[in-house]
């Protein structure tokens, strides 16, 4: 069993705000990706990235506070991610299969 | 001063390069390949957390699953799936958004987290979970959200196959 790091202590604060900081930067790059990426691979993982900054914040808040269901919660993340992959990745695949280009602002045939 | 805090920055340091290797590289299986490090890393974030079973099934399913499912569409796509030149406009608004979102997430964090509002809430002596714990908590007050998880799944399986199978027909005519 891995000793838990003592969160109360002073040092204990810094992780705290380093973790908190990494999970907020970890979301922008997430967020960057998502915006300037137009490969639909490479949206899909910037979405994962997002995922796992949520994830991270939320076992860290089961960690200070001692709240199992926040663990349970980043479980259900988990598993959600799961299937937003599968989905996403059907699609792309469905979509850029007989293309030249993967180029997500390309397809114009799903129009209304 | 905690002695494994050097090795907490360390893992964060790798997080962020990894996470960054994901968005920036060209080819999407060095990108897929960043995603696995990071994964990893992840994992290992959440052991110093003391969430072992979050850490066992982010390498289960993070690294295990979806990576390779990742892999393999990386391999069916056309040229690899790799992507032509950047648009210099669109890099510069991809910057702006991903700034403003990561001054607004600090902010909220930091001034949410360990600003003087969480001096009221309870700080419980941290002890490790165990999967009992884990267990108890999903079956008991999360039964609802746990079990509806199923419904997301189900409708991926189901969609995928569907979407697999159109994409059959039309490539058969």
């Amino acid at each position: 069993m891995i000793e838990p790091f003592k969160v109360a202590t002073a040092a204990g604060t810094s992780a705290e705000t380093l973790v908190l900081l990494t999970s907020a930067i970890l979301f922008s790059i997430g967020t960057l990706g998502l915006l300037l990426r137009r490969n639909p691979m490479a949206i899909l993982m910037s979405v994962e990235l997002l995922l796992n900054s949520a994830n991270l914040v939320l076992v860290l808040a089961a960690h200070k506070h001692g709240y199992v269901d926040a663990q349970s919660a980043a479980l259900i993340v988990l598993v959600l991610g799961a299937a937003e992959a599968v989905i996403g990745l059907a699609l792309a695949l469905a979509l850029f299969r007989n293309r030249a280009s993967t180029d997500i602002d390309e397809p114009n045939e799903v129009q209304g | 001063m905690d002695a494994r805090f050097p090795y907490l920055v360390f893992a964060c340091v790798i997080l962020l390069l990894t996470a960054l290797g994901v968005v920036l590289a060209k080819k999407p299986v060095y990108s897929a390949v960043s995603l696995l490090a990071n994964s990893l890393t992840l994992a290992v974030i959440y052991l110093m957390l003391s969430a072992e079973f979050v850490a066992i099934s982010q390498l289960i399913i993070y690294s295990g699953a979806i990576v390779v499912l990742f892999l393999f569409v990386v391999l069916l796509l056309p040229q690899g799936g790799s992507e032509s030149g950047h648009n210099r406009g669109r890099a510069v608004a991809a910057v702006i958004g991903a700034g403003t979102m990561f001054t607004a997430l600090t902010y909220a964090l930091l001034r949410g987290a360990v600003g003087p509002s969480s001096a009221a809430a309870p700080i419980v002596a941290a002890k490790a979970s165990t999967v009992l714990d884990i267990g108890r908590s999903l079956f008991g007050p999360l039964l609802i959200p746990f079990e509806l998880t199923t419904l997301p799944m189900l409708i991926a399986i189901i969609g995928a196959v569907t979407l697999w199978r159109r994409q059959e027909k039309v490539s058969r005519e």
